[in-house]
C-alpha cells in the first residue's frame, strides 16, 4: 500500500531515526468524500514535527495515512488522537452527508 | 429580505454546544451538554474532548430540529477558534469543516472572548459598557474603544472561576451543575468573614489552612471568598470606568451568572448613575449561540474563514479580534438609527 503514497517528503535529515511507523486506511467509496476527510484533517499539522511525521493522501476513494516517528510512545500518542478525530469527522459525514433526513 | 442564519459551534472547555441565531440576536435553538466530574476533580483535555466527541452530533441534531431549519437555509457556519483546550476546541473546528464541505457553506473562526461580549449587548441591550469577562478561564476588564474590545485590567495568575473551582475541589463541593453555583448556595449559610489575601493566586491554600484549624465552616470560607473575590473585581470596574468614562457594566462569562457578583457591582453602578447589565446561565456559560452570533456579525460585514485557515489556538486575546460590525454598526438590522456609538 506504501507505493500509492503520493505525499513527497520534503528533506528527511538522516540523523533522525524515523524508525518506527504505521499505515492506516479507510475506504470512503468515492474521492469526493474521502477528499472532504483528507481536507478536514489536513488543517491540523503534527505539534512534533521533529517527533512525528504524518502523511495523508487520497486514492480510489480511501484516504490512506502513514505515520513515522522517532519513538513508539510518540507514534502511540499521535496515532491515537488522530483516530479519535478521524472517527469524529466520519460520523459528521455518515449522520449529515447523504441520506440526511428531517 | 431573507434573515441571515449562522449555526455555531462552543467547546472551549467542558461544555459542548451548539446554537442556532439570526443576525436580529434572535436565538432559535441553544442545546448545550456539560462535562460533569466527580467532586474533588477538575475537567482534564483529554477526557473532555472525549465527551465532546460523544455529544456533539446529537447537538447538532437538537439544534436544527428545534429551531426548524434545514441546512440550506444556513448561511455560515461558526465555531471557537480560541482561547480554550486544544483537544476540546478541535472538535467543534473538524466538525464545523466536514459540515462547510458537505453543505457548502463558508466557515467564520470566532474568538470565544469577544462571542461573551457580543451575546452580553445583544441580550441586554447594553450599548457601549464596560465589560466585566469572568469565567474559569478568563478575568479581564474590557471596553470598546477604535474598533477593538481593549482590554483594561485582567488576573495574569489564574482566573477568578478558576480560584473557585479550585477551592470547590479542596471542599469535594459537587460539580453539578457548576463549582461556583453550589459555592454560592453555600456562601449563603455563612455568618463570619474571614480575611483572606487581596489577590487571586494563595486565596483558595490560605482559606483551606484556616478550615483545616478549625477557625470557621466552609460556609464561611465561601462567603469570604466570594466577598473579597467579587470585591477585587468591582473596585477594578469601577476604575476602568472613571478611566474609560463609561457608565454602564456589562458582566459575562460563567461567573457572571452569581447573584452575590451581579448585587455588589449593581450598587457600584446605582452609586455612579449608572446601569448593570446581566444575564442567566443560559446565555452567561459558554453556549454554541453566542459564537453563531458573533460569527454572523463578522460574515454580515465580509468576513470568512478559508477552510485551510480554519484552525484553532488555545491562546488568543480579545484585542487581537477586529470588532468590524463595531465600526459599520450594521448589526442593527432594524433600520433604527443608534447614536453615540463608538464614541
Amino acid at each position: 500500500m506504501d507505493s500509492i503514497l503520493s505525499d513527497v517528503t520534503d528533506g528527511v535529515t538522516s540523523s533522525q531515526p524515523w524508525e518506527f511507523s504505521c499505515d492506516l486506511e479507510v475506504d470512503y467509496g468515492t474521492d469526493e468524500y474521502a477528499n472532504m476527510v483528507y481536507s478536514a484533517l489536513a488543517v491540523d499539522k503534527e505539534l512534533q514535527p521533529d517527533k512525528v511525521k504524518r502523511q495523508m493522501s487520497v486514492s480510489e476513494g480511501k484516504l490512506i495515512v502513514h505515520f513515522e516517528a522517532v519513538e513508539a510512545r510518540f507514534l502511540r500518542a499521535s496515532y491515537s488522537s488522530f483516530l479519535d478525530i478521524l472517527t469524529l469527522a466520519t460520523k459528521t459525514l455518515e449522520e449529515f452527508g447523504l441520506g440526511m433526513k428531517f | 429580505m431573507k434573515r441571515m442564519i449562522a449555526l455555531g459551534f462552543e467547546g472551549s472547555a467542558n461544555k459542548i454546544g451548539v446554537g442556532v441565531v439570526t443576525l436580529d440576536g434572535t436565538i432559535l435553538s441553544n442545546p448545550r451538554h456539560t462535562y460533569i466530574t466527580p467532586p474533588g476533580h477538575g475537567f482534564l483535555p483529554r477526557e473532555t474532548a472525549h465527551h465532546h466527541l460523544q455529544h456533539v452530533l446529537p447537538l447538532i441534531k437538537s439544534a436544527l430540529e428545534t429551531a426548524q431549519i434545514t441546512p440550506e437555509e444556513i448561511d455560515c457556519i461558526c465555531y471557537t477558534k480560541g482561547p480554550g483546550m486544544g483537544a476540546p476546541l478541535q472538535v467543534s473546528a473538524v466538525v464545523v469543516r466536514i459540515l462547510s464541505q458537505l453543505w457548502k457553506k463558508p466557515i467564520v473562526a470566532v474568538n470565544h472572548c469577544v462571542a461573551h461580549i457580543e451575546m452580553g449587548r445583544v441580550v441586554t441591550g447594553a450599548e457601549d459598557p464596560v465589560v466585566l469577562y469572568v469565567s474559569g478561564g478568563n478575568t479581564q476588564v474590557i471596553a470598546y474603544s477604535e474598533g477593538r474590545y481593549r482590554i483594561f485590567g485582567e488576573t495574569i495568575d489564574i482566573a477568578v472561576g478558576n480560584c473557585l473551582d479550585r477551592f470547590a475541589r479542596v471542599l469535594t463541593l459537587s460539580n453539578d451543575p457548576s463549582p461556583g453555583y453550589n459555592i454560592e448556595q453555600l456562601a449563603k449559610k455563612g455568618t463570619q468573614f474571614l480575611d483572606l489575601p487581596y489577590a487571586v493566586k494563595g486565596m483558595d491554600a490560605t482559606a483551606v489552612e484556616k478550615l483545616k484549624n478549625n477557625e470557621c465552616t466552609p460556609a464561611d470560607l465561601c462567603y469570604s471568598l466570594q466577598e473579597t473575590l467579587f470585591a477585587m473585581l468591582v473596585e477594578i470596574t469601577e476604575r476602568a470606568m472613571a478611566h474609560c468614562d463609561k457608565k454602564d457594566v456589562l458582566i459575562v462569562g460563567g461567573v457572571g451568572c452569581n447573584e452575590r457578583l451581579q448585587d455588589m457591582m449593581r450598587i457600584m453602578c446605582s452609586e455612579r448613575g449608572g446601569r448593570l447589565f446581566a444575564t442567566d446561565d443560559r446565555y452567561c456559560i459558554d453556549n454554541g449561540a453566542m459564537i453563531a452570533y458573533t460569527g454572523l456579525l463578522a460574515y454580515a460585514n465580509g468576513t470568512v474563514t478559508p477552510l485551510e485557515e480554519s484552525t484553532f489556538t488555545q491562546r488568543f486575546r480579545t484585542d487581537e479580534v477586529q470588532a468590524i460590525w463595531r465600526e459599520k454598526n450594521v448589526s442593527d438590522t432594524n433600520g433604527k438609527v443608534e447614536d453615540g456609538v463608538c464614541s
